[in-house]
Parts: structure tokens; sequence; C-alpha cells
């Protein structure tokens, strides 16, 4: 078998003096990145040890559940369900923070949504050649005729990625926040075993969608005429109806049997990259890779918890008798 | 490249058959090399179309797949404890298994369009 290695620089849509136009830009915001290599220092990817901030949740959710008199009613599913994250992360995914009234209503109901997936994408700040990855990683896929980027997976966290010649990646499939990121550094560590000089930078969680069941039918008719300025529900079309949420914005699609699914979520703050700059004038030497991420990330959940808890009093009232 | 079929099929034991009665045609001065390459040429293709058009057996595989990769539309699967159950219902078991999976015949026409 004989493989020509094309010659041609692969420059996807990009001609090449946009992409140089765009490293330069890159380097005028300053992005150089925290600390130059985010890397090595840490342990490159090796597994979150059961770090401080993981204590920290625990006992918070001991706390909640020393807290909630009504907590033993809750059947099991919250903690089940958000235990999904998988054995990859000792890092419990269960609540962070929770605002009084949220803490109340999750309590009384038992109900918390659970993270299905959760989207994000990282600059590896590095042209890639993709036949080079596709050749020499596993579990990839290159198809250029179909689609110009790698796609590649992993086992654990299960997740995949698609990975541009850009240096541009995007990581799908998670279900916790620290596993997307876990997940992305993994996908970086393996580009960067390839010879590239790939960095782990601009990591941003672009999408969350959550599900959950509030265990009783729901007049979709009712709820689309009485909140008409946010629902659309057009039964011949689609059976759900689709309830656009403005604070928080979330999309919510809404089922007759009071199934539920929670989706456009996205850190509101500002730009990840800006906070860093913030941060990095204000603290030079505390700037750190995760600057920009221990900041978001929950707060990206907490919305879907919050959109949660707004409807779900919405959705008593629409409760078919 | 002058054609566009795969020559693995010349390490077959046909093959190694044809290229060694090719070889002495050639020292003897029967043929020249250039048709021998030729007809090395007309043998890939012609194996290829042969093996989609009148190879009928088939079986099937069962098994965890560890490893997969597509690239140069050449995929290749490493299968651990695989299981083949062919036509007569005999089973075949094997630890670990690497498949390579190849575009064939009309297939590979019809992927250059």
């Amino acid at each position: 078998m004989s493989f020509a290695l094309p010659a041609r620089q692969v420059t996807f849509g990009r001609s090449n003096a946009q992409a140089l136009q765009y490293q330069q830009q890159q380097q005028q915001n300053g992005l150089a990145l925290p600390g130059g290599n985010p890397y090595q220092p840490q342990n490159g990817l090796a597994l979150p040890g059961p770090s401080p901030l993981s204590n920290v949740y625990q006992q918070q959710q001991q706390q909640q559940n020393g807290i909630a008199p009504t907590a033993p009613k809750a059947p099991s599913p919250p903690p089940a369900s958000n235990a999904v994250a998988g054995p990859s992360s000792p890092v419990p995914s269960t609540p962070i923070p929770l605002t009084l009234e949220q803490q109340h209503i999750t309590a009384v109901e038992g109900i918390v949504p659970t993270l299905q997936n959760i989207v994000a994408t990282v600059n590896l700040d590095c042209r890639l050649d993709l036949k080079t990855i596709a050749l020499h990683a596993r579990n990839a896929e290159y198809n250029p005729k179909r689609f110009a980027a790698v796609i590649m997976r992993i086992r654990d966290p299960k997740t995949t990625a698609l990975i541009f010649a850009s240096g541009k990646m995007v990581v799908t499939g998670a279900k916790s926040e620290d596993d997307s990121r876990l997940a992305s550094r993994k996908y970086a560590r393996i580009v960067q075993k390839l010879g590239f000089d790939a960095k782990f930078s601009e990591f941003k969680i672009q999408n969350i969608v959550g599900s959950c069941d509030v265990r009783f039918p729901i007049r979709l008719e009712g709820l689309a005429y009485s909140h008409g300025q946010f629902s659309s529900y057009e039964p011949e079309l689609f059976p759900g109806l689709i309830y656009r949420m403005i604070k928080p914005k979330v999309v919510l699609l809404i089922f007759v049997s009071g199934k539920i699914v929670l989706t456009g979520a996205k850190p509101r703050r500002l730009h990840p990259t800006r906070t860093l700059d913030v941060i990095s004038v204000l603290w030079p030497t505390s700037v750190s890779s995760n600057a920009n991420s221990t900041a978001s990330p929950h707060q990206v959940r907490e919305e879907i918890y919050t959109a949660f808890n707004t409807i779900y009093t919405v959705l008593c009232e629409f409760r078919k008798p | 490249m002058a054609s566009a079929y795969y020559e693995f099929y010349r390490g077959s034991s046909i093959g190694m058959a044809l290229t060694d009665s090719l070889d002495e045609l050639i020292t003897s001065g029967a043929i020249t090399p250039q048709l021998a390459m030729k007809v090395l040429q007309q043998f890939d293709k012609s194996l290829a179309d042969t093996m989609v058009k009148q190879v009928k057996a088939k079986t099937t595989l069962k098994g965890h797949l560890k490893t997969y990769r597509l690239c140069d539309d050449v995929w290749t699967f490493i299968v651990k404890n695989a299981s083949f159950k062919m036509e007569q219902n005999e089973v075949i078991t094997t630890p670990r298994i690497k498949i390579i999976a190849c575009k064939n015949g009309d297939a590979i026409e019809a992927g250059k369009k």
C-alpha cells in the first residue's frame, strides 16, 4: 500500500493570510497563555486527585443533606443521576452551592436535572497536520472528503473530539464540567504526544444540556397560551413545547409526560480570555491556566438548575388534573 | 499511480505463484519486464473484481472493539476476544485480531467521484 502524503498544507476554509492574521490577533490579546506552559508543571493530564475542591463539595453536600428536613423523602434519583459522571473523575459532580430558593425546591421535590451533555471548545494554539494525527492516534477518523476534522474518541471520560487543522478543538459528550475539562486535556495531551506544540488554552464550555422528569403530566396548551411570549407549541410539527426562557437564557423542551430537556446554558460572564486579562493585570503572579475555567464552569450548571426551578413552579400550575 | 488497485493480493499464494512464473519467463527471455508488470496490474484488478462479484462466503464477527482508525479510506480495527461464526456454524475465537479494510473495485471508483 502506498499512502501518498499530500504536500498541501490543509487550511480548511481559512486562507493562510487569514490564519496569520488570526494568530496575530491572538498575540495582541496577550493570550500567550498563563504561565507559558500550562501543562507540564501541573502533572499534565494525570487524573486530578481528590483535590481540595472536591472535598469542599462533599462537605457542602453533607450539609445540605443535614439541613434539608425532607431530604429522606427524596428518592435516590438525584445522586444516582449525577453520578453518571462516571468513575473517571474522583470529583463528585454533585451540586454546587445552590441558592435558598433552589435548595427549597430540589429538596422538597427531590428532582435535580441530570446533565446529559456538555460541549466545550479548546484552542490548541498550533497548526495541526490532521493526517499525521489520524495515522498515529487511536480511535481517530479522518475523511477529508466528508468533514474537515479528525474525529477522535476516548473511553474515559467517554467523549468525542473534533480536531481541526487550525488547532481548534470541540469536545462533546461529557456529563460534567470537570469531565469535559479532563477529556479536553487528555485530547490535548494526545495531540502533544504526536509531536505538535499543542497548548491548552481558551477552554470554554459552550453548551450544557440537562434533562429531568417532574413526574406529572402537563397541559401544554394551557402553558403555551398563558406564556405565549416564551412558548412555541406546534404539536403537528413537534410534540414538545419549546420554552425560551429569558433569564436565565435557556431553552426548555417540555413534554406532556412531564419530561423536560434543558439546553443552551452557557457561561454568561465576561469572555473568559477577557477575564483572564483583567486578572493578569490585577494579580500578575496569580494567573494560572485554571484562572479562566475555575471561575466559570459551575456557573453554567447553575443556569440549568435555576431554569428548572423557575419552570417547575410554572409547571405546577399546568399540571393535568 | 498507474493502477488504482491495491497490490496486496500479490502476496497471496496465487499471487506469489504468478510472480514466480513471470520471473522465470523474464529470465528465459520469453517476455519483457514491462509485460510482466502489465500482467501483475491486471491480476490486481481481476482479483479485486472477483472478490467482490464471485466470493459469497460470509462470516459474522463479535468482540470488543479496542481501537479503530479511518485514514485514506482504510479502516483499521483491533478487536479483542473476537469470535467468528462461519457459515457452517463453525466458531473460531481469538484473543486479539487486527482487521484492515480497504475499498475495493467499484467502491474505489465511487469514492473518487
